[in-house]
């Protein structure tokens, strides 16, 4: 026991110089730490401020010679010269990568340049960090338009639609839907053209331009009762526009509305013209006028009361009979044989002439239906063969042809 | 319960005394921390390395080179006359691209890169690169990093072994720093220069990338170096024509090295006078590409990168790109020009990605992959099979461009590329250029795949005889009496509780029955054996583990008994210390 007490004095003396030496030590690893760190930081703090003074006026410098180049690139891309504007923005760019309007620029100088694949790329490269960027998304669909991807191009139409636009968001969109609605119609999708075209209308300011525009676009689109609606409306927003009276006008003489086809004609030829193109339009739409008035004195139609049909069907039996003759007299004169198809005519022309009365042919339904049948045949097969017609015959054959379409 | 019971039995930790803060422990601490001022630090020389590199360009080649200008001929030319006079006179270590450097100064110069050496490399590099030489910043920011660490841990006293490891810290936060990428550049300083997942210096690491990618991205922005549409992978086809782009990258990898390792010795090999030329001449004929219309060959190139990815180069320019920029890359590097191969790998990469792309989205226009996306592609090709690191490559182009939609196609690609060259050239570029500088530095790819024995190679079935741990000493010395087998066995196992064992020698035995003597009412007679033998237990082994981590126990016990790891207790075998040298000695 007092060996051990002896020891722990030892030892106990022994540790308090050494646990002083320890915190000596260690109070200098502290210190020297300490300060370690803190000329660390003063280094990071002076590489910072070079570093920083430095890279800002690198960066002014990059932003100078970037704006240069960019302004040089706009000018020739204004001056029609797409590839050298390219290499003027692709080294603003290299400059200034981010710069969002640059880069927009750059892609429409290519595909101005017909570089469709690198402008597709790089509006592909765009569009990855703005998919719902409207401007994008139409550039896109343009030069999907020219690579021939009809329906790349339709989704890309369609994300612009609905995609977003700063500023005048909604002509944008209504422009990208009619432009879509141009696309559908050259690719032969009548349908979904009208369908675009008609949610545009609906949308779309009331102003004359836009009723005509549409009126326009759906003709275009094969839709006539449509595109006399907005024809119509044109004329109802100003009932003395030439142009929507024409249009008007010729559409429903197109499609055989001849009552309302004279009665436009007829208003619109009764403006003065104010120019010389107008002038020209309205010699055509008196044209139409006439055409319009005799054709309903010619017409055929089953709709007819009996006896005004009777009496177009005599007028127009007695056009149609020297129309024959005449083909015939011509052909024979020349050395040159009568087509039989004529002759067979010319002698159902003799066989009907001799039961024909206007009693009868007012009474018979069937008859009458027979006899229009023969007119219609007449002008329609003389016509090849002895040319074009004028005149009444001229009238005929239209009427003819469109009877004969109605049934096919 | 896996992790071996400790060896030693003080109950303090060895790294603690008394409140007292060992060197060891300080060090430890102070590594993490300085991991953190060496990325920061690196990461503000790595952006002004980068400044410099294009202002230097923008001066001396003009905002906008284009082919038929006199400069891109001249500036080159002239940069590499004072290149070879500052490297002869005052950086003679500048050399080269930085990685071997960086590893020679972990293997050969425990972690030691002057100042000097980091300055000249800084300058030398920018120039030659600012100039058109045709090389990259990527490798000299890698040394430039080494050597912030390294002078930092010299200032601060670093013990050796931690310096040397310091070295690939910085390294990291330069690379990282360079390509805006840290887990890129973490994966290559542990595939390329550490060779191994060393948890002590992973940590420390990834601190330093992080801090320098932060640094980085603090002046140049967090945007991804290069911007590719979304790759959607239609149809599973498509990867074959990635596949093509592997095989085309493999082989284009086996030029480059061979046009490298062929002409680097030779220039090397000529007389001093004319290695001063070298840098000129390399200079002259890389301007003389540019001048005669390919300028995009020159620097760097990203910007030309930047283009190949939105196919804005024809095929036959692709193609051109690609042989004239090895060309290029080839004279620079072998003339002795400081500068890096990273970018020149990533350039004719991607010119070669685009080139494959643009042919198949010509012949087969079905394919949904864009130019870009074969450009990025052929970027990571060309990085696994030239610079045969595999993993970092497919991570350097996910974050290269921040789109994950690649992986596919990267990761099939770039394994068909590093098979080829592998096989094409067994030797990695790296280690060519360390032998003919003759240096013998570890092969990292060549050590990862060492063979490494583990137990279950060298284990023998339970031969040695063995006791129960309950039984009295008594009754185990009857046992013993009793079976001649089991007193003439060297050593004998002792079965304990809780499935432990304990390795005794017959001489330990014999001991502690002596102590007893033949007297059954003696005190330790009706002691078990396990309590007369101790606390300690022979370390818990098990056959999957590294058969060099045994060596050290034999020292203490004669046998290691390796156990199953599913059931507690039951042995799979023993391992004497003859037993594993013989195994070794069969290897």
């Amino acid at each position: 026991m007092d060996l051990r007490n002896t020891d722990e004095g030892t030892h106990k003396s022994l540790e308090q110089p050494l646990n002083s030496s320890l915190s000596l030590v260690r109070r200098k690893l502290v210190l020297r730490d300490t300060l370690t760190f803190l000329t660390l930081s003063l280094v990071v703090v002076a590489l910072y401020a070079v570093t920083s003074f430095l890279f800002r006026s690198f960066e002014a410098h990059r932003e100078a010679l970037a704006v240069r180049w960019a302004s040089r690139g706009e000018v020739l891309l204004k001056n029609g010269k797409p590839d050298q504007a390219v290499s003027a923005l692709r080294t603003s760019l290299s400059f200034a990568p981010d710069d969002r309007p640059r880069q927009m620029l750059l892609a429409a100088a290519l595909a101005e340049s017909n570089r469709i694949d690198e402008a597709s790329n790089y509006f592909l490269n765009l569009w990855e960090s703005q998919p719902g960027d409207g401007f994008i998304n139409l550039q896109l669909a343009r030069l999907a338009r020219r690579k021939a991807n009809t329906s790349q191009a339709i989704d890309y139409y369609r994300a612009a639609i609905f995609g977003s636009w700063p500023g005048d968001a909604i002509t944008r969109r209504r422009d990208a839907r009619l432009e879509l609605s141009d696309f559908l119609i050259q690719t032969g999708d009548l349908a979904s053209a009208r369908a675009e075209l008609l949610v545009a209308a609906r949308n779309a300011p009331e102003t004359l331009d836009m009723d005509i525009g549409f009126g326009d676009r759906l003709l275009q689109a094969h839709d006539p009762s449509d595109a006399l609606f907005y024809y119509q409306k044109g004329i109802a927003r100003d009932p003395r526009n030439l142009t929507a009276l024409g249009k008007a006008a010729q559409l429903t003489y197109d499609t055989g509305q001849y009552a309302l086809a004279s009665s436009l004609a007829f208003r619109a030829a009764r403006l003065e013209p104010a120019t010389v193109a107008e002038e020209s339009t309205r010699t055509a739409l008196k044209t139409i006028a006439a055409n319009s008035e005799r054709l309903l004195d010619l017409s055929l139609e089953r709709d007819l009361s009996p006896r005004k049909r009777t009496e177009h069907l005599l007028t127009a039996s007695s056009i149609a009979r020297k129309r024959i003759e005449s083909c015939i007299a011509a052909n024979t004169g020349n050395q040159t044989t009568v087509p039989p198809e004529l002759i067979s005519l010319k002698n159902s022309w003799t066989e009907a002439s001799s039961k024909l009365t206007r009693r009868t042919l007012e009474e018979d339904e069937v008859t009458q239906n027979r006899l229009t049948q023969l007119i219609d045949d007449t002008e329609i097969q003389t016509a090849p063969v002895c040319g074009p017609p004028t005149g009444d015959d001229a009238l005929l054959l239209l009427l003819a042809n469109r009877r004969h379409t109605a049934a096919q | 319960m896996e992790s071996p019971p400790k060896m030693t039995i003080a109950g303090k930790d060895p790294q603690e005394s008394g409140g007292v803060v060992q060197p060891a422990m300080r060090e430890e601490r102070l590594f993490l921390l300085l991991s953190i001022f060496i990325g920061i630090i690196s990461g503000l020389l790595v952006v002004s390395f980068r400044m410099a590199i294009e202002w230097l360009s923008v001066l001396l080649l003009g905002s906008a080179p284009a082919p038929h200008q006199v400069r891109l001929l001249i500036a080159p030319t002239v940069a590499g006359i004072v290149i070879a006079l500052l490297t002869r006179f005052v950086f003679p270590q500048v050399r080269g691209s930085g990685v071997n450097q960086t590893k020679a100064a972990l293997y050969i110069h425990n972690g030691y890169i002057s100042i000097k050496t980091m300055i000249g490399k800084f300058l030398l590099s920018a120039l030659a690169i600012g100039s058109g030489h045709s090389l990259g910043p990527e490798d000299p920011s890698l040394q430039i990093g080494a050597g912030v660490a390294s002078k930092i841990g010299r200032s601060v006293g670093l013990s050796r072994e931690r310096l040397r490891m310091l070295a690939p810290v910085g390294a990291a936060a330069g690379l990282a720093a360079a390509f805006n990428a840290p887990i890129s550049a973490i994966l290559f300083v542990i595939e390329e220069v550490i060779g191994q997942w060393t948890a002590g210096v992973l940590g420390s690491i990834v601190l330093s990338a992080v801090s320098a990618v932060v640094v980085a991205r603090w002046f140049w922005g967090a945007q991804p170096m290069f911007r590719i549409p979304s790759v959607t992978l239609r149809d599973p086809r498509e990867l074959l024509a990635y596949a093509v782009l592997g095989v085309v990258g493999g082989v284009a990898s086996l030029f480059f090295a061979k046009a490298l390792g062929y002409l680097r010795p030779k220039l090397r090999g000529q007389p001093q006078w004319f290695q001063m030329m070298q840098p000129a001449l390399a200079g002259s004929l890389v301007g003389g590409i540019g001048y005669f219309g390919l300028p995009y060959v020159m620097g760097a190139g990203y910007g030309a990168i930047d283009q190949a990815m939105h196919g804005q180069f024809a095929f036959k320019m692709l193609l051109l790109l690609a042989v004239f920029k090895i060309i290029a890359t080839t004279l620079s590097f072998s003339s002795g020009t400081p500068g890096g191969m990273f970018a020149p790998t990533l350039f004719t990469g991607a010119m070669l990605g685009a080139a494959v792309g643009s042919f198949e989205n010509h012949i087969f226009p079905h394919l949904t992959g864009s130019v870009g996306s074969y450009a990025l592609v052929g970027m990571g090709v060309l990085f696994a099979a030239f610079l045969r690191a595999p993993l970092t490559s497919v991570f350097m182009v996910l974050e290269v461009s921040g789109n994950y939609s690649i992986i596919l196609p990267v990761i099939l690609a770039n394994t068909i590329a590093y098979l080829i060259s592998r096989s094409l050239q067994p030797v990695p570029i790296f280690e060519v250029f360390t032998h003919q500088d003759g240096l013998y530095l570890p092969s990292m790819e060549e050590e990862r795949e060492d063979s490494h024995l583990r137990f279950e190679d060298a284990l023998l079935p339970v031969s040695a005889p063995i006791l129960q741990g309950s039984e009295t000493i008594w009754n185990s010395m009857k046992i013993v009496g009793q079976h001649k087998e089991i007193a003439d066995a060297p050593a004998v196992l002792v079965q304990c509780k809780d499935g432990a064992w304990y390795a005794a020698k017959q001489q330990e035995l014999q001991t502690i029955f002596a102590g007893i003597g033949n007297d059954s009412s003696h005190a330790e007679a009706g002691l078990t054996l396990e309590e007369r033998l101790g606390p300690e237990r022979t370390p818990l082994m098990f056959p999957d583990q590294m058969l060099s981590s045994a060596l050290p126990y034999f020292r203490r016990w004669p046998l290691i008994p390796v156990s199953n790891r599913a059931m507690r207790g039951a042995l799979e075998g023993v391992l004497s210390l003859e037993d594993v040298l013989n195994r070794y000695q069969r290897q």
